[in-house]
């Protein structure tokens, strides 16, 4: 039994990196365009200038925003597009009717937008090495913080695809919610440098501590203690996690 | 006997509507069962519990003695559900679908199988094709290919013929009697009466989210005591309506036909009054009832008669 619960298990992780992986001219390429584009405007205006109160070059400072911006976008996009489509289309049953426990289907539909996520991530950060040379302080930081932060997003993609009952709401979630959260974020500028009360109101941003926490893996250095933005992207991780899975459980909006 | 299926109390409302009211049925292991009733009956619905599509409000299902809600996984892998509704993954092609469809329940190298799903269904020539170059009959091939792939002990078909061609229905019904006689439990819900007439060992009747009556095919049909009896004349005169006023009599003066509905025991008398007609009985034909006969006496969707 444990061998067949592995194989339904790896057959919906599988199924979902081969669904992306079949448009990936829309779901790989054009994420990176779009972000090799940022690199390029970026390095080309804000050359030989210095991130404010970080004493690095700005392009430096700026990739792992780009890139963590694209990892969220695209684990968000992943789940999200797959549910709904399956909803849309109604082979969504094909899941209910399949012997998935809840935290498998959770975690299989998690997976494949981490696949997508580091997939776009990696090759951003490869692009990214001809503009700032591809150093990175903590490599192994880094990992695992994308790791954990494309999770949330794949975990959020998944709660906007079952919450939504068409195409509409999906782009609702994204444009009035992630990309609002992720640019005010600190991607492309410190927090430490906004005026006022500004600077405090970027703390009730949780995406703020994705980006810090990733800045810190990338250049040494960050706005927050790293490990506080650890634990509250990780707190974050486990609840969406605990909420999915519940979600999948009772069937929201897809059992009636 | 093995129980395959066993329904206990099962209720379901939508708001006001109450789609299922304590449903009880048992199906036999091996058995081919029909289930039967007009639209909004709630036979998709009680499907739907039990493949875990819809969520039930009280009682309990046990699918070979496992039970639907506690042993979900084991339940679903002893069912292959056709849906009703025609869904298809648009990233995939026909044999990528049943591939991934087959890991879903556990199976990895299933090649042998699905070629054996794919001929006996006619769809070995599109294979390699996307679902959107299917047709709507080939999409509903594809959609019961894929409750087959994992060998499922219990097959429940829903309506799988609807808006499908005659070649289909042969070659589909071929391979499911095929299966039913290897030992497959077969559940059939069909519009096509004369379908549930040919295949079911027992048939099942839901209306208005009650089972109003289950029996052996034969028991039905003869629990209807009503035969018809058809005359050819030579000529068809003013009283035969007096002869047979006590019975229901339909004249075809020009076709030189009439009709009576009798009873068994009538059968005789009836027989005696046509013997003393003054005419030539140039045919007669007895019919007995049909189970579309036993549905509409059921559901009450004849207008009350009988």
């Amino acid at each position: 039994m444990v061998k067949i619960r592995s194989i339904i298990f790896y057959s919906l992780i599988k199924r979902e990196i081969l669904r992306f992986s079949k448009v990936a001219v829309q779901t790989v390429f054009a994420p990176l365009i779009s972000t090799s584009l940022y690199l390029i405007i970026f390095a080309y205006s804000f050359q030989n200038r210095e991130a404010v109160g970080y004493n690095i070059p700005y392009i430096d400072f700026i990739v792992p925003g780009l890139i963590i911006m694209s990892l969220i976008q695209n684990s968000f996009a992943n789940t999200s597009s797959s549910l709904i489509v399956a909803k849309y289309q109604g082979n969504i049953v094909d899941l209910l009717l399949a012997p998935f426990s809840h935290i498998q289907l959770s975690l299989g539909f998690m997976i494949g937008g981490i696949a997508r996520g580091m997939l776009v991530g990696f090759v951003i950060y490869l692009v990214s090495i001809f503009f700032y040379g591809g150093s990175v302080a903590y490599p192994f930081l880094a990992i695992i913080f994308a790791l954990i932060i494309s999770g949330i997003f794949s975990l959020l993609g998944i709660i906007a695809g079952l919450w939504a009952e068409k195409f509409d709401h999906v782009s609702i979630f994204s444009n009035f919610f992630i990309t609002p959260l992720t640019f005010l974020s600190g991607v492309f500028y410190s927090v430490r440098g906004l005026p006022g009360i500004w600077s405090e109101v970027s703390l009730f941003n949780p995406v703020f501590y994705m980006v810090d926490m990733v800045r810190y893996a990338f250049v040494g250095q960050s706005d927050i203690s790293p490990w506080l933005s650890l634990i509250i992207v990780g707190a974050s991780f486990l609840a969406l996690l605990y909420l999915v899975t519940h979600l999948f459980k009772i069937g929201y909006k897809v059992k009636s | 006997m093995t129980v395959a299926i066993k329904i206990d109390s099962i209720n379901k409302s939508y708001g006001e509507l109450q789609a299922l009211d304590d449903i009880n049925l048992e199906i036999r292991k091996g058995e081919f069962f029909g289930l039967l009733g007009p639209n909004g009956a709630g036979k998709s619905t009680l499907i739907g519990i039990l493949g875990g599509l819809v969520n039930k409000d009280s009682g309990s299902i046990t699918v070979l003695g496992k039970d639907t809600v506690k042993d979900y996984r084991e339940t679903k892998l002893s069912l292959g559900i056709v849906p009703q509704e025609i869904a298809f993954d648009p990233y995939f092609n026909v044999r990528e679908t049943l591939k991934i469809q087959s890991g879903y329940f556990g199976i990895r190298d299933n090649d042998e199988k699905i070629d054996e799903i794919l001929d006996a269904l006619g769809l070995t020539d599109k294979a390699e094709k996307g679902p959107r170059e299917l047709s709507g009959g080939m999409k509903r091939r594809l959609l019961i290919a894929k409750a087959l792939v994992h060998d499922p002990e219990i097959i429940v078909l829903d309506e799988p013929t609807a808006g499908v061609d005659v070649e289909l229905r042969n070659s589909l019904w071929e391979y499911v009697i095929k299966l039913n006689k290897e030992g497959k439990t077969i559940i059939l819900t069909t519009h096509y009466l004369e379908e549930a007439e040919t295949l079911c060992d027992r048939i099942g009747i839901m209306n208005k989210g009650k089972v109003v009556k289950v029996d052996t095919k034969d028991n039905l049909i003869n629990s209807i005591d009503r035969k018809l009896l058809k005359v050819k004349v030579d000529k068809t005169s003013d009283d035969l309506g007096e002869v047979f006023a006590s019975y229901k009599l339909d004249v075809d003066d020009k076709n030189k036909e009439f009709e009576i509905e009798v009873s068994k025991n009538q059968l005789d008398k009836v027989l005696s009054l046509i013997n003393s007609l003054d005419t030539t009985i140039l045919d007669m034909n007895i019919s007995s009832p049909r189970l579309e006969d036993v549905f509409l006496k059921l559901t009450q969707l004849g207008g009350g008669q009988d």
